[in-house]
């Protein structure tokens, strides 16, 4: 391979390490918490440093696990609940307003 | 020394001035101004404004460009997604970059809208807009500003000195119609639309009229952000390859997902935002998108 990249057995080693460490998923990261309790995701190099590996190893483990780690129905999933959100707030929140209006 | 000093902190006010009304007679809804310093407790080594800019001294971030009230209220989905983007605010950012050097005579970075690897921002221009006191952040994500809700953002990392604008003191998330909801259903409406425990992206609580324990869920948001953007084409391209019945393969190929997806990373070098439910009933910004 001709680019880098990384080895199955060590990215199913670390791949859950590392988006619980990144910023995939975000607790307390707003700026009005209580203060002290306001956190950040690490960055790929503190990582690193965490669980020694080299800083490329975890920006290439992340990026594979940020697209692995829902399944394609994740993406049919959003299509249908944009839809029906979209719909179900300009039916109760919009469409009963304007016609009160007319 | 004292007249000198005078003198430069002048000339650094009149630079500000001049960049601000730049900036909004260029478009921008808003305009502020973060000190370099301010970044060191927020953001990793790495991606702070002297990362990208050596001898950075002050971070310009300009916001607007949201999209129109009709595009809110528009019953279809997919109209919003190709409105919702960064594009229409980026270039008043390029053109403050522009202004600094060659007006100014100061280094001028623009920060670039996209990811350097992964959903890795270069520089968080939420961070960058909290910091320049145009918003703060919401339980939903986005930054919002108290009149316009959300906005997109640019930034430009500067070596000239400019006096910062403090960050908002009081929070604009959570909105007095939140706190009422939240006593009375236990909920707010950006998480009653989109729950991580639903299968949603988002969860966290009020107490004393403060969020606490928030949660976001990046990975799920990045599917509906991002439907038919590059996740998408990887994630359909897989099933393709994963695909070996011929005709199989061209249901696919031609079929709306990734046609679809196509058209969106095809039309490239922007930010389309194609998922807005979270933002859609928050009540931040609502009077300013409400019209006859």
């Amino acid at each position: 391979m001709g680019f880098f990249t990384i080895s199955p057995e060590l990215y199913r080693q670390y791949k859950d390490q590392i988006l619980e460490l990144a910023n995939s998923f975000q607790r307390d990261v707003n700026e009005h918490l209580p203060p002290g309790e306001r956190k950040r995701g690490l960055s790929d190099r503190e990582i690193a440093e965490r669980l020694g590996l080299e800083e490329r190893v975890v920006t290439e483990i992340r990026c594979v696990a940020e697209r692995d780690y829902y399944s394609l129905d994740e993406w049919e999933k959003a299509i249908q609940f944009k839809k029906q959100a979209c719909r179900e707030y300009v039916e109760t929140k919009i469409i009963r307003f304007l016609k009160k209006e007319e | 020394m004292a007249a000198e000093t005078r003198r430069s902190e002048t000339e650094a006010a009149e630079a500000k001035a001049r960049i601000k009304e730049l900036a909004l007679k260029r478009g921008a809804l808003v305009c502020g101004v973060a000190g370099v310093k301010s970044f060191d407790a927020v953001a990793p080594e790495g991606h702070r404004p002297g990362d990208l800019l050596p001898g950075a001294r002050s971070v310009v971030v300009v916001g607007g460009a949201p999209p129109r009230a009709g595009d809110w209220i528009s019953p279809i989905p997919e109209h919003q997604e190709t409105m919702g983007t960064s594009q229409r605010i980026e270039p008043i950012g390029r053109q403050i970059a522009y202004h600094i050097e060659e007006e100014l005579g100061y280094y001028a970075l623009f920060v670039p809208g996209g990811v350097s690897r992964g959903n890795q921002p270069f520089l968080s221009l939420m961070l960058a807009a909290e910091l320049a006191g145009l918003g703060s952040r919401s339980l939903a994500g986005p930054i919002l500003h108290a009149k316009y809700g959300m906005l997109y953002y640019a930034a430009v990392v500067t070596t000239l000195p400019l006096d910062p604008d403090p960050p908002l003191e009081t929070p604009v998330c959570p909105a007095p119609s939140c706190l009422e909801m939240w006593e009375r259903e236990g909920t707010t409406p950006c998480i009653k639309v989109c729950p991580a425990s639903a299968g949603g992206c988002l969860d966290g609580r009020i107490e004393n009229g403060r969020f606490v324990r928030t949660q976001y869920d990046r990975n799920r948001c990045h599917t509906r952000v991002y439907t038919n953007w590059v996740g998408g084409f990887q994630k359909s391209l897989e099933a393709v390859l994963d695909e070996p019945d011929k005709e199989k393969r061209k249901m696919i190929l031609h079929g709306s997902f990734f046609t679809k997806s196509l058209w969106s990373i095809t039309y490239s070098g922007q930010c389309q935002a194609q998922c807005f439910e979270c933002i859609r009933v928050c009540p931040v910004g609502q009077e300013y998108r409400t019209k006859k």
